[in-house]
């Protein structure tokens, strides 16, 4: 069985302090948890400092353009839907460049869990406002505050189709590890919105803010009820923070409603080699 | 020897195009050759669909400039097209729907009348004109009425007898009343077996034959047939087409399933293309083989989206950010276009990169017949080549795996070596990972921002283009001697029968002429190039754009710059006349 050492790759380049350290230290747990190995997952990660993870993180892995990380698992899972396929993501990535792939992915079902990096900036690029970020916050690129309101990510991946919704916080490893696997578990699209204070270029949403605004769903709430999970996440825009399991249902992936991989993986089957069906469609 | 073209015309969204195919259909079942092209306007209903069909007792891959039977279902078909009638032209038409002043040969067949005799809706004009052609060109009605039952097989019987009747009271007409005007043009020979496809049709054959896997697009005229092909073949064949969201999700789709292993392509036109340029890029860095299908249409932007154009040439070769190699082919018609698409699938898995096949409306939507023969003898000496995969019974032995300093296992995914490509590993493979990295690397896949790996990469990606042009690069077909002729064409893509046509008519003029044909576009082997232009001889540049960027691209390549130039911008194909008739005047 794999341990934390054969995940562990290059030593991280994040600032002391930052939420990323948490989350990285939970995917790796997680994976060690369900028995997975690097040779055996496929991480896909986005542009960011969330992204940069890649160097950090051993596993068969594409390291994307900024935004494009969802498409690639999409296709990753088509080719292989046998192999776990997780998507390490950064707001601005997933939730702004990336918004329209995170959309239409929720639509298709897609077994593939997507890892969101929530700290309301762009970090890499020093610090302008993401999607996340909260209506008036101020940021280089938006000196005057943001006019616009935030991404609710609970609310529009629930509402397009996400089968698992869910909501950790970075400052908490266990609650975050639990999620994660959950999250793998789920035969589905599965999304993880880690709430993670970025300690350099986030003033407001910080460690404390978080402690005070965070509280975990308890044992009778009811994952698998739209409308309650659809309210729940309402919660974000009065700035508070349910963790957990927003939302989870069964419904069968996309890779579930092709016939053609009932048998086999699509890289795995054997070559079709009767032309003679197709060619005479056109006789 | 049976040589004729054939037009319909009438109102968009009344069947046209269905009835354009079923005519090609039985010609080639009648051991006859077809090329044929549609004209219509972006919309779906209104406006004007035109089908002609070029057929001729031997391949053919041209439009003539004269049109020998006419079937009016409008009047528009009428005026838009008698300029290209001779005296002996047929037009079919309905004198209770429109008069025709002029002196022409008329086939009155009475379509309302026998719409209304017989309960049928006005589309069924297009059965009744089936019938009525047929009989006209001396045709086998029998053929027709196995093609109707075929193509309406699973609506059961009593729809096949009813579109019988349709059939049969065209023919009638034509025998009843024109008898002396029954041309023999589609007397039954024997011929060899053969397919009716569309440039689109052959590249989906040809990824089909090459063991593609997955094709994901978004719609895009001209291309969209490829999706709907492969759409309706894919629980058949065993593949997963996917509609994506936008042409950006279709290119990373692609480079994700690509990069678990199977052979991955992606079709739009120049504007959905335009989408896919950063990622075309990320595609170079990663070295994730991709096959890239463009069917051109006039741009910019919206342009003309059913009309014709090569305009996005110099975009494709020069697509994407950063210094990276590409291959670009451009097949010449159907055949090539099976073989190619073929073959850019080897080369993309040989040279781990993007391989874009370019076609454009004109190829991609006309029909042209294509023996069954080739098509059979192709897949028999057609190999799927997956270049440098490293096997999963030799991979122990493979230079790419060496033991890091705390003994641990280590794949060098870009291993430096002599040729630029580095053995690929399949993602699953036990005992290994690797990370396909956007951001420059190291050996291992690792970011890097160190001078030396930088330089070695640049370096070995680039060699790629060495090794290709030693191994892979096809020399341009000549077609004709240049030592004997005065005229040299030099042209690209679908062009390629309207050239060799027009050659043909100024041979019949004492003119010769020799014709210089690209498909391997790029890169391109300068020095050999250089060799077809050292006489002192009269080049033309023939291209379907208005800047002459075939001519670019050589001059820049190769300083040799081309004065002569047919160029055509219109949104509609040159023609073999207009080449001959421009020539002459050089």
């Amino acid at each position: 069985m794999a341990n934390i050492q054969d995940f562990s790759s290059y030593n991280p380049t994040w600032c002391p302090g930052c939420g990323d350290w948490g989350i990285g230290v939970a995917i790796k747990q997680a994976l060690i948890q369900l028995g997975l190995s690097p040779s055996s997952v496929v991480a896909v990660f986005g542009i960011g400092c969330s992204g940069n993870m890649n160097d950090f993180l051993n596993a068969y892995a594409i390291h994307s353009l900024h935004g494009r990380a969802l498409p690639n698992a999409i296709g990753i899972k088509i080719a292989n839907h046998k192999m776990p396929v997780i998507a390490i993501v950064g707001d601005g990535d997933c939730y702004g460049e990336g918004g329209n792939h995170l959309v239409h992915a929720c639509r298709g079902n897609h077994d593939i869990t997507v890892i969101v990096h929530d700290n309301g900036v762009y970090g890499l690029t020093t610090g302008q406002s993401a999607p996340t970020a909260q209506k008036g916050f101020k940021s280089k690129s938006t000196p005057t505050g943001i006019l616009e309101t935030p991404i609710n990510p609970l609310a529009l991946t629930i509402t397009s189709g996400a089968t698992f919704v869910a909501q950790s916080f970075a400052g908490d490893a266990l609650h975050s590890i639990a999620m994660i696997k959950a999250g793998i578990e789920h035969k589905g699209f599965s999304v993880i919105n880690i709430l993670q204070p970025c300690v350099t270029f986030n003033k407001v949403n910080t460690y404390q803010y978080y402690l005070q605004r965070v509280y975990k769903l308890d044992s009778n709430y009811k994952k698998d009820d739209f409308k309650i999970a659809v309210q729940k996440s309402l919660e974000i825009n009065e700035e508070k923070f349910p963790l957990g399991i927003i939302y989870q249902v069964e419904k069968p992936s996309y890779t579930d409603q092709l016939s053609q991989l009932k048998e086999s993986t699509l890289v795995d089957k054997n070559r079709f080699t009767d032309f003679d069906k197709i060619e005479k469609l056109f006789i | 020897m049976t040589d004729f073209t054939w037009l319909i015309g009438g109102e968009a969204g009344f069947g046209i195009m269905t009835t354009g195919v079923v005519f090609s259909k039985i010609t080639t079942r009648s051991g006859y050759h077809i090329f044929d092209y549609v004209e219509y306007p972006s919309l779906i209903r209104g406006g004007h669909n035109a089908y002609e069909v070029h057929v001729s007792g031997d391949d053919v891959s041209h439009l003539s400039p004269t049109i020998d039977v006419l079937v009016c279902l409008n009047k528009e078909t009428y005026e838009k097209h008698k300029s290209r009638l001779t005296p002996s032209s047929l037009v079919v038409f309905d004198k209770e729907e429109f008069e025709i002043k002029e002196d022409i040969k008329k086939i009155i067949i009475p379509f309302k009348k026998i719409l209304t005799d017989l309960k049928g809706q006005s589309v069924m004009k297009n059965t009744i004109s089936l019938g009525a052609s047929i009989g006209l060109l001396g045709g086998d009605i029998g053929e027709l009425i196995k093609i109707i039952s075929e193509q309406f097989a699973k609506k059961g019987d009593e729809v096949i007898n009813f579109n019988k009747l349709f059939v049969q009271a065209g023919f009638d007409a034509v025998k009843k009343n024109y008898s002396e005007l029954i041309l023999n043009y589609l007397t039954k020979k024997p011929g060899e077996e053969k397919l009716v496809l569309t440039g689109n049709d052959a590249f989906a054959l040809g990824s089909v034959i090459a063991d593609s896997r997955v094709y994901v697009a978004y719609p895009m005229t001209p291309s969209s047939t490829v999706l709907t092909d492969l759409a309706a073949w894919q629980e058949k064949i065993g593949m997963v087409v996917r509609h994506a969201e936008d042409e950006i999700s279709v290119i990373n789709t692609a480079i994700g399933s690509s990069y678990a292993g199977v052979r991955s392509a992606v079709g739009s036109s120049g504007g959905g293309f335009a989408l896919m340029v950063e990622s075309l890029s990320f595609a170079g860095i990663t070295e994730i083989p991709i096959v890239v299908f463009i069917a051109q249409r006039p741009g910019p932007a919206t342009g003309m989206p059913t009309w014709t154009e090569q305009g996005d040439l110099l975009f494709s070769v020069f697509s994407g950010h950063g210094e990276f190699p590409k291959i670009v082919l451009a097949p010449g018609d159907n055949e090539e276009m099976v073989e190619l698409t073929a073959k850019a699938y080897n080369l993309a898995d040989i040279y781990q990169l993007p391989v874009i096949v370019m076609s454009d409306m004109y190829l991609s939507e006309s029909h042209k017949s294509v023996t069954k023969k080739f098509i059979d003898e192709f897949v028999k000496t057609y190999k799927v080549n997956r270049g440098k995969l490293i096997d999963q019974m030799t991979n122990n032995k493979s230079p790419s795996f060496v033991k890091t300093s705390e003994g641990k296992q280590n794949y060098l995914r870009y291993k430096i070596t002599e040729d630029g490509i580095s053995p690929r590993l399949i993602p699953g493979t036990p005992e290994y990972f690797y990370q396909a990295n956007s951001y420059e690397h190291v050996e291992d896949g690792h970011t890097t921002e160190e001078a030396q790996p930088r330089i070695d990469q640049v370096d070995k990606r680039a060699r790629k283009w060495v090794t290709y042009l030693k191994n892979d690069f096809s020399m341009p077909k000549v077609y004709g001697e240049i030592d004997k002729s005065e005229i040299i064409f030099v042209s690209w893509g679908s062009t390629k029968g309207i050239v060799i046509e027009a050659q043909k008519q100024l041979k019949a003029k004492g003119i010769n002429s020799a014709f210089i044909h690209f498909n391997h576009i790029y890169p391109m082997d300068i020095d050999k190039m250089k060799t077809f232009f050292k006489q002192n001889k009269k080049y033309v540049l023939v291209e379907n754009n208005s800047w002459g960027q075939f001519g670019k691209l050589l001059t820049m390549k190769t300083g040799i710059e081309i004065k002569n130039k047919i160029l055509r911008y219109d949104g509609r194909p040159i023609t073999a006349t207009e080449i001959v008739h421009k020539v002459i005047k050089l």
